[in-house]
């Protein structure tokens, strides 16, 4: 077959609203999947406009430079903080906080804990990689019981730093939530999922029914110490046998 | 019957393989010999006869490195 002369249409490429600026994380890690997943259904919902991106100090602090829409840094664990002040601005705005499980689970808590009690209408997405990543794979709230990170050298022994944290679980339990999903991108299915979980995200806080939350497990080879495709493994096998996906909660009135 | 090709971006692809793993029909490999800019093992599309141009590849690769077309005359 002549290769030159058929014609072709390019059927996938970047989303519009990611930037050319290149991906600054490691090679495997899964949070350039999740960028796709954030930026193709603003694209396919068309909120481009209107929509307003929020990163933390974690390794998603440089996604402001990856989103081709309104973005901004946050102080450590205080985007829901900066999130609840933007919307009350700009209610028409659709605010979104990228959240590290550091960021969000240990110095970001209670911040993120009294925006679900206010019941504002944001959506946040947590990344859950187990560890901190940036700061070179300490031990993080949801480090699993038993991994090894620089700060639990034994593996994490729930007697000396505590169980896992549950985010999506323990988010349902609130009242101020409309939806609350987990998901990963370590599988075609899984990613086409994960689209329809942001969507719905994004769609109860158009609609102004709740927060909305939704927690990716990602893979962070370098800090477990895989390959990324050994990293799939350690996701389906490990972390998924510790934070089961789907959806906890999805209500359309939160009263 | 061929459907469509890939395009890899070897400037933003930084070999990690996912690409090689996900595609079902064996198209993409990582060959040693070929290196990025950043000295980085470069996936490369094979077995071109056999893409569907079923997107997987681009939509699991961390980098935005790759694009897919879809053949739409093949006479
Ligand atoms: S998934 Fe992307 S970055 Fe990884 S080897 Fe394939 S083209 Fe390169
Ligand atoms: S488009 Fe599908 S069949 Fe073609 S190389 Fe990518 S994963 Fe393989």
């Amino acid at each position: 077959m002549n290769r030159e002369a058929v014609t072709k249409e390019k059927i996938c490429t970047a989303p519009k609203s990611k930037t050319g600026m290149p991906i600054m994380h490691c090679p495997g890690c899964h949070y350039g999947i999740i960028i796709r997943v954030i930026c193709e259904v603003i694209d396919e919902m068309g909120i481009e406009g209107d929509v307003v991106g929020l990163t933390s100090v974690s390794c998603s602090g440089p996604w402001a430079y990856s989103f081709y829409f309104d973005s901004a840094l946050c102080p450590h664990g205080r985007s829901p903080a900066m999130g609840t002040a933007i919307k009350r601005i700009h209610p028409d705005a659709i605010v979104f906080t990228v959240q590290g499980d550091g960021d969000l689970g240990a110095i970001g808590l209670g911040c993120f804990m009294n925006a679900l009690l206010r019941a504002e209408k944001l959506t946040t997405i947590l990344l859950n990689n187990g560890t901190y990543g940036m700061t070179g794979g300490q031990m993080s709230p949801t480090t699993l019981l038993g991994m090894r990170t620089t700060t639990t050298s034994e593996g994490r022994d729930y007697r000396v730093t505590g169980f896992p944290l549950h985010a999506a679980e323990l988010v349902a339990s609130m009242k101020g939530v409309a939806y609350s999903a987990r998901c990963t991108v370590h599988t075609p299915a899984n990613f086409q999922k994960a689209k329809r979980a942001v969507r719905t995200a994004f769609q109860k806080q158009i609609d102004g029914v709740g927060y909305s939350f939704v927690e990716f497990l990602s893979a962070c080879p370098p800090i477990w110490g895989v390959s990324p495709v050994e990293a799939l493994k350690f996701i389906s096998e490990k972390m998924m046998a510790e934070y089961p996906l789907g959806e906890f909660k999805n209500v359309d009135s939160i009263l | 019957m061929v459907k469509g090709e890939i395009s890899i971006n070897e400037a933003l692809c930084k070999g990690c393989g996912l690409c090689v793993y996900h595609c079902s029909r064996g198209c993409i490999t990582l060959s040693a010999e070929k290196l990025s800019p950043s000295g980085m093992p470069l996936a490369s599309f094979i077995n071109a006869e056999k893409c569907t141009a079923c997107c997987v590849c681009a939509w699991l690769c961390p980098d935005f490195a790759i694009e897919v077309y879809k053949y739409t005359d093949v006479s």
